[in-house]
């Protein structure tokens, strides 16, 4: 069961089906690791109608395997399900580069354009706007930081997914947060799929990172 | 891309081909009025219809029909098409196989009588995000089917549980369906390499699924594609589209922990416009892939059914396409426009329907199949 909904320590330090595993003096520090993250990264300033949120995600990839999916800005569909074609304008990847996305069938969009606001390889931070499309998804703001941690002492990685976004009319704050977030919660389950079969498959000693 | 299927007499039709030339467009022009023409007349007389009938409701259809089993030849003729419409991918699948029990080898139409083992299998399939479910649909159900109702015959219950049986293997074979997508489509998924998509949790497909045998139709639904009978001149839907917000679907939505939000129009978690369907692993248990299932007897007053996808559905009428569908198997149609309708096969009929689905700014892809199920009309002529 993918578990979209409720549960499944989701939520910034939710860690009772995080990492860990060390009990809760180790459940406490990851925690308190989370909220720096979301204090330092993930800052959102949201206006009066529009909704914020942040989710976060614990894989067992190391978190150079992790980055580089979460990075390319150009090939979003490595893990993204909903994305079946993506097209960089102009072709070089630089900050205020835009892609064209197109979203599969089934969903409530066809397209969506969104630019690239920020890519920091050292801090391991990735941020993007929509700034076209037909999707309900107005001055839409995403910020993706992946963090090295252990699991199982293991090299494991925490994906902190956080955005803010216009409510449009004829919806509530919340009902946008929700659909947001169910979304965000599939790419994560996906990219936490994709990076762990890429850990399999080619397997890096414990101490690299 | 389009595919017709061709009736029983081999009568492929030969419809919508493009042509660059100025005569074919103005060919093409004359066709597209005649089509409509053709609609709004069905709207006509539809609505003249709910009029009458509402006018003299004390006659009823039902007129203390015979207890004597009755039965019928399963299907006098089929015919099917399928096309991309004004979508980039096509992803509506149709599957039609005669005598389908005939492939399980237990023959068992052969030892009993009363059509056992005639039955006949009709499917429309309306993938979303990809086409894999829809096609192992295409290629699986009607197996899967036929082993689960042989299971249940060769187990030999009494013949009054053969509704019951029917139903309890559609269910079956839903489940199994559902259950062999997720992990032949997961297994199919290994490759990250950037050539294959990651997508495999968001495929889905609806399923309707009509067997006609000589006394009974069963149909068994799983989403918004739907089945529709043609009796004695009015329609009558065989399936209810699991619309999220359909009111018990709704409830069932919620209970499962769900959410349905109206985010261009309404969708399960904001997502999916359908509240079930096969498939569509990351929406479980919201969207549920447990079809409903019907089993109507066969009456004299039968004449078709026609299975599509909502490409159909969302831009024509039930009543609108069986007068349609009607009027062309009469042979009516072809008389009146003979240089837009080229026969009055139920391929002809399924044809028909589909390009005035495309005529009326259907968006989607479009697949309908036609079932006659008693002749409108002397072929003979």
């Amino acid at each position: 069961m993918v578990g979209l909904v409720g549960g499944g320590g989701w939520r910034v330090g939710d860690d009772a089906a995080g990492g860990g595993g060390g009990g809760a003096v180790a459940a406490g520090a990851a925690a308190a690791a989370e909220a720096e993250h979301m204090r330092r990264l993930h800052s959102h300033a949201p206006g009066e109608h529009q909704c914020s949120s942040a989710l976060v995600k614990h894989i067992k990839a190391p978190v150079h395997l992790v980055w580089s999916l979460v990075r390319s800005f150009d090939q979003p569909q490595r893990y993204k399900p909903f994305v079946s074609r993506c097209v960089v304008r102009g072709g070089d990847l630089e900050i205020g580069s835009v892609r064209e996305v197109n979203v599969k069938t089934g969903l409530p969009a066809t397209t969506s354009t969104e630019r690239l606001e920020l890519l920091d390889d050292d801090e391991h931070i990735l941020s993007v706007k929509f700034v076209g499309g037909d999707h309900r998804l107005r001055n839409y703001s995403s910020i993706v930081t992946v963090h090295p941690e252990s699991i199982d002492g293991r090299p494991g990685t925490l994906v902190i997914e956080s955005f803010v976004v216009d409510v449009p009319d004829g919806n509530t704050k919340d009902e946008t947060c929700y659909f947001v977030e169910a979304v965000i919660k599939c790419n994560l389950t996906s990219l936490a799929e994709v990076s762990e079969r890429l850990a399999v498959q080619s397997p890096t000693s414990p101490l690299e990172q | 891309m389009r595919e017709t299927g061709a009736t029983d007499e081999g009568h492929a039709c030969e419809v919508v081909v493009a042509g660059g030339d100025g005569k074919a467009a103005a060919a093409r022009r004359r066709r597209r009025l005649e089509l409509r023409r053709l609609g709004l007349a069905a709207e006509d007389d539809a609505a003249a219809k709910r009029i009458r009938s509402v006018k003299d409701g004390s006659s009823s259809d039902d007129s203390s029909t015979e207890v004597v089993p009755r039965s019928w030849p399963a299907c006098v003729s089929h015919g099917s098409v399928s096309v991309i419409g004004r979508r980039r991918e096509m992803e509506d699948a149709v599957a039609i196989e005669r005598t389908f029990m005939a492939s399980t080898g237990d023959g068992a139409g052969a030892i009993r009588g009363g059509g056992e083992g005639e039955e006949d299998f009709f499917a429309v399939y309306d993938g979303h995000g990809g086409s894999r479910v829809a096609e192992a649909c295409r290629k699986r159900m009607h197996v899967v089917l036929a082993e689960e109702v042989s299971l249940r015959r060769l187990r030999g219950q009494s013949a009054s549980g053969g509704d019951v049986r029917w139903k309890e293997a559609m269910l079956a074979s839903f489940a199994r369906m559902d259950g062999e997508v997720v992990g032949s489509v997961a297994a199919a998924a290994p490759r990250v390499d950037g050539t294959e998509p990651s997508g495999f949790r968001t495929v889905g497909s609806t399923a309707v699924v009509a067997v006609v045998g000589r006394r009974r139709i069963v149909v068994a639904n799983c989403g918004d594609s739907r089945a529709v009978l043609s009796r004695g001149g009015v329609a009558l839907p065989l399936s209810t589209d699991h619309k999220p917000d359909r009111p018990d679907e709704l409830e069932r939505v919620e209970a499962a922990g769900g959410r349905v939000i109206n985010w261009n129009g309404y969708r399960v978690l904001g997502v999916l416009a359908t509240s079930r369907s096969i498939g569509d692993y990351y929406l479980k248990p919201f969207v549920s892939a447990e079809p409903e299932v019907r089993v109507v007897e066969r009456t004299d007053k039968d004449e078709f059914l026609i299975l599509a996808s909502d490409g159909l559905w969302d831009v024509v009428s039930n009543e609108v396409a069986c007068k349609i569908a009607r009027n062309c198997l009469n042979g009516r149609a072809a008389s009146m426009f003979p240089e837009s309708v080229s026969g009055s096969s139920a391929a002809d009929a399924a044809a028909l329907l589909a390009e005035l689905a495309v005529s009326r700014g259907s968006r989607d892809n479009i697949s309908v199949v036609v079932v006659e199920l008693r002749r409108l009309k002397s072929r003979a002529a």
